[in-house]
Order: structure tokens, then C-alpha cells, then sequence
């Protein structure tokens, strides 16, 4: 019986069994999506990200539906750290699953706190620093934009919860984000997850106001899969840690393309709400076709590019 | 937040085939598909999350409430509203269609006196709800169907009146001239009842809220709003509800579709 191929991927102190993971805000806390997907097979899941405070979310409505994607203003709807790690975390070490956990702060005490509580836990792998999420006040995303605030909360975070990972997830809605991947490198990210979704915005006809009250929102979906793929390909040349592709990956093929990005890994969000069995398929698909991991085009595409 | 135990829905995706589509009205049509064998037993008030044929640019699945479901079919009534509803209303038999449910709560099975009242393609979990009742669409369940127009009462296709269904038009072209709602205090005058369910406009439900409130009534509406993962996941479909800690929100999909209207805030629903 031959051995399966080793797919494999490895950022700081954990290697995760495959390279494909639900994105943050897709899977709220892991148990709602067992009836349509074995979430145990996956390299891991990302949850929804959890804030020091509960938050009670948006008015709705929260989506939009467009052509090629999705509008969606949530904001961070979550039942807050408190509650987090005597409820949800106790169950999820319960479910076979790598946990990836997604936090968000704004202001570097918050971090501070939210890294001191997690450090006192077990039953999750790491940490993605939520520091892009274009649905909250835009201080905070702001700060996300600003590479000494994000190299400083890398670190805030890294020296509090030295053995396991940390992932900083930066905003494609800046200039250069090379720069603010490079400043998470610096602060002792692990790897950088990119993207999170795009701001955009819709108008009601009927109404002639925007779609969301609050103007604008995070479009998700087959049409950012450019902007991620471009996203990717600068972060990667920028940091020489691994680099999570996020934004748009729909089929099979979407996944090789964040492959020859840079990417070392990939997470699937919106996706799913279309295609339950998509990262399954991409699994498959790696599976058989290994060297499509290590296809990252820096110059000449490699041989295993086929 | 709710912080009881999340309970995932009894859900499985299935691969399933169209068995017919019938056009009902110039607005409406009826979706047949072979009731796959993996597809769990579901009861009145759930819904399936649809995938719209592939080749379009909106490719979101579509929440479906269930219109009737026996060992072979499952029928879903569709409203044409939008390219995605457009693609499914050009399937033909033998084509395959994607699907995963049931999912939501359903209506309360365990109530006397029920009288239902649909509006658009409100009907169908009404009408799934009488066809699993015993005594059909009239005696302990009667339901009401309200349209705008007599074309919209799909007369020529499903024997609504010869079922006992109450028609309405709000152009009184067809039953009852005006607002269901009013066809349903005449009803209740005329025979009482213990519970109102309804499903349709979110004006149309708020008046029978009104209506319960003013006879002293219990009253369950089916909610509908737009959707990504149908599952409880992602808090997209939320509806503010005034719950034991004060205002929540509540997901449509896997709290609801199915609420206690004296809950919601009736203020913050989607209009329509």
C-alpha cells in the first residue's frame, strides 16, 4: 500500500496536516457546518473572531448579494472572549479539529488582555490577528493599515503565546501591503494571511441610499480573486515566512493559481456557501497532484506545474 | 447572543433531479424534483438552500421554503424574481439540481384551532403544513391565501378552493375583494380559533400580528431574509427579537424561519 503524499504545511511551531482552512467569519465557532462537511479532514478552521466585549453585530441587514460575490457587513457579531473560552473552546477540543482562533482589538491594551487570556488555554492551534476587517469603526482599520501598530501587536501577541502560531491577517484596502506584511514578519508573525474582503458599496435604486447603513462593506467572492491574487504575490515577495491565500477561491483551480502566487496555504470562505465540498475537492486535488504546493512562480514556472 | 448549545440542523447536501417545472401564473412556477433518498424527513416550515444553475453571474444559493414533500417529490413554489430564480424556472426534466435541507425550525404541530394565512409565495409552507394535517385545509387548519390579482391564485393548476382554501384579492378580480388580513377577522367571527400562523409580506404579517394581538391570540410567522450559509454560521439573516437579556438577534435560518410574533421587533424586520 503506497503512502499518501505528504501535503503538509508547516508555519512556525505546527505543521497542519493540509494546506486548505475555513476562512474567519464562515464557520462561527466549528459546529455548525458538520452536517454538510467533515471540518476533521480539513488543515484547519479559522473561527469567527472573537473581541474582548461581546458584540451584537449590525442592523440588518448584513448581505448583499452582487454579480461574482457578496457584500457583507456582519460587523463582528460575536459572543465575546468571556464566553468564548468557557463555552465554545471546552467543545471544540471535544470535535477532531485544528482551531485556528481569530482576534480582534483596537487599541494595544485589548491585545495585550485578549493574549494573556489565551495564553492560559488549550484546544486550539493559534492565533489570526484580525487586524483588516473593513466592518468595524475605522480606527481600528486604521490602525490595521499602519505598519508600527501592526508590527507592535504581532509582537504584543507573539511573546505572550510563544508556542503556537500566530497568523496576521492584513487589509488589501491600502497602498503597499508588502510593507504592513513585513511589519508583521518583523513583530514575529508566523505567517500572513491575506486577504481580508474589499471595501465596496451598492445603492438601492428604489431608495436611492447605499445598500448598509453604514455606506460601506466587505465584497467576498469570485470577483476579488484578482486583487487576492495580486495581494499574495506582493506579500510573498515582501516576507519570507509562509503566506496564507485568501479571497475568492472557488474551484480547483483557484487554489493552484494562489499556489504559483506565493501562497504556502490557502483558506476558503464564501465559497462555501456555494460549494460545501470544495476544500475536500482541493484536498483531493493536492493530494494527487503534490507539486502543485510548491509551484510558486519566483521567475521560471516549475516542472511540477502541469 | 443566544448561548444555549448549538443544535446543527438534520441537514444533508443532495444531488437531486428536476422532475418537472410547472409555470403557475406569469410570476410563479413550480419546481418538481425526485426526493432524494439521503434527504432527511422534514416537516412544515423548512426550507432547502438551492444552488442556481451554473452560467450566471449570481451564483448564491437560494432559501426555498418546502410547498409539499412525499416519498417521491419534493415541490418548491418560486417566486421569478431575479436572474438567479429565472435560471431555475428554465430547468427541464432530468436536469440536475444541487441542494442541502431541510433546514429551520417548522410550524408547532402540537395547537387546536389553527387559522393559516399565506400571502405570495408565502403559501407553501401553509399549504405543505395542511397537506400533512389530516383534516386538510378546513375544519382545526384552515388557510387563507391572499394574492394581488386573480392570476396569482394559480387556479388553472392547484385546486386551492376545491381544497377549501380561502382566496383574497386585493383587486378583488377573484374570492374575497381586499386584504387577506381582513378575510381572516371575518373568519375568525365567524369561527373562533386558538393560533394564527402566517407567511408572506412582512406588512401582510405584521397585520395579523395586530390581529392576534387584538383577539388575544397566539400567532407563529414564517420569516424570510437573505442568506449565505443557511446554517446559523454566519449571522447574516439576523432579525431583531426581544429576548430574556433584552434585544437579540436571531437568525432566520436556524432560530427561525418560524418565530413567536409577539418576540419580534417588528420594526427592525425586513420590509418586505
Amino acid at each position: 500500500m503506497t503512502t499518501p503524499p505528504d501535503i503538509s504545511v508547516t508555519t512556525g511551531p505546527v505543521t497542519f496536516a493540509n494546506p486548505v482552512f475555513l476562512a474567519s467569519g464562515i464557520c462561527g465557532y466549528a459546529g455548525e457546518y458538520a452536517p454538510l462537511v467533515d471540518i476533521s479532514l480539513l488543515g484547519g478552521v479559522v473561527t469567527k473572531t472573537i473581541t474582548m466585549r461581546p458584540r451584537s453585530g449590525n442592523q440588518p441587514p448584513r448581505v448583499h448579494e452582487l454579480p461574482f460575490g457578496l457584500l457583507n457587513s456582519i460587523g463582528l457579531e460575536n459572543i465575546g472572549l468571556d464566553a468564548y473560552v468557557a463555552d465554545k473552546l471546552p467543545a471544540l477540543r471535544d470535535m477532531e479539529v485544528s482551531v485556528i482562533v481569530s482576534v480582534a482589538a483596537e487599541t494595544r491594551d485589548e491585545f495585550e488582555r485578549l493574549a494573556d487570556a489565551f495564553a492560559g488555554c488549550d484546544g486550539y492551534l493559534g492565533i489570526e490577528l484580525n487586524l483588516s476587517c473593513p466592518n468595524v469603526e475605522d480606527r481600528a482599520l486604521d490602525l490595521g493599515r499602519n505598519p508600527s501598530f501592526v508590527e507592535s501587536i504581532t509582537h504584543i501577541v507573539k511573546v505572550r503565546i510563544p508556542d503556537r502560531v500566530l497568523w496576521v491577517k492584513v487589509t488589501p484596502n491600502v497602498t503597499d501591503i508588502g510593507e504592513v506584511a513585513a511589519a508583521a514578519e518583523a513583530g514575529g508573525a508566523d505567517a500572513i494571511s491575506a486577504i481580508n474582503t474589499v471595501v465596496g458599496m451598492d445603492f438601492d435604486l428604489n431608495t436611492g441610499k447605499p445598500v448598509f447603513a453604514k455606506g460601506g462593506a466587505g465584497y467576498s467572492g469570485p470577483g476579488i480573486l484578482p486583487i487576492a491574487l495580486r495581494k499574495v504575490w506582493e506579500c510573498a515577495q515582501a516576507v519570507s515566512i509562509p503566506v496564507v491565500g485568501i479571497g475568492g477561491i472557488s474551484s480547483v483551480s483557484d487554489a493552484r493559481k494562489m499556489f504559483l502566487a506565493g501562497a504556502s496555504a490557502v483558506q476558503v470562505g464564501t465559497a462555501l456557501y456555494v460549494e460545501p465540498g470544495l476544500p475536500q475537492n482541493i484536498i483531493a486535488a493536492l493530494a494527487e497532484h503534490p507539486g502543485w504546493m510548491r509551484a510558486r512562480v519566483a521567475g521560471e514556472p516549475s516542472e511540477d506545474n502541469r | 447572543m443566544s448561548q444555549t448549545v448549538f443544535v446543527p440542523a438534520r441537514a444533508r447536501l443532495c444531488r437531486a433531479r428536476v422532475l418537472s417545472t410547472i409555470r403557475l401564473s406569469s410570476r410563479y412556477f413550480l419546481l418538481r424534483i425526485v426526493r432524494p433518498d439521503e434527504m432527511p424527513a422534514s416537516a412544515p416550515g423548512q426550507f432547502v438552500h438551492v444552488a442556481v444553475p451554473p452560467g450566471g453571474r449570481f451564483f448564491l444559493r437560494r432559501p426555498l421554503s418546502i410547498h409539499n414533500c412525499d416519498d417521491n417529490a419534493l415541490e418548491l413554489l418560486i417566486v421569478e424574481a431575479g436572474e438567479g430564480t429565472r435560471r431555475m424556472r428554465r430547468l427541464a426534466s432530468g436536469d440536475s439540481l444541487d441542494f442541502y435541507g431541510p433546514l429551520g425550525g417548522a410550524f408547532p404541530r402540537s395547537v387546536t384551532r389553527v387559522l393559516a394565512i399565506g400571502g405570495g409565495v408565502g403559501l407553501a409552507p401553509l399549504y405543505y403544513y395542511g397537506r400533512r394535517n389530516a383534516g386538510g385545509f378546513r375544519g382545526t387548519y384552515r388557510l387563507l391565501y391572499g394574492a394581488r390579482t386573480r392570476d396569482d391564485l394559480f387556479l388553472e393548476h392547484v385546486p386551492l378552493e376545491a381544497q377549501g382554501v380561502g382566496l383574497a384579492t386585493d383587486d378583488g378580480s377573484y374570492g374575497f375583494a381586499g386584504n387577506v388580513v381582513s378575510l381572516a377577522a371575518a373568519e375568525l367571527d365567524r369561527d373562533e380559533a386558538d393560533v394564527l400562523f402566517s407567511c408572506g409580506p412582512t406588512v401582510m404579517m405584521r397585520a395579523v400580528q395586530r390581529l392576534a394581538d387584538e383577539r388575544g391570540l397566539a400567532h407563529y410567522a414564517s420569516l424570510e431574509n437573505r442568506m449565505a450559509c443557511a446554517l446559523g454560521a454566519c449571522r447574516a439573516c439576523v432579525v431583531p427579537v426581544r429576548g430574556a437579556r433584552g434585544r437579540e438577534f436571531r437568525t432566520v435560518c436556524h432560530d427561525g424561519p418560524v418565530f413567536d410574533g409577539s418576540v419580534l421587533d417588528w420594526d427592525g424586520l425586513p420590509v418586505p
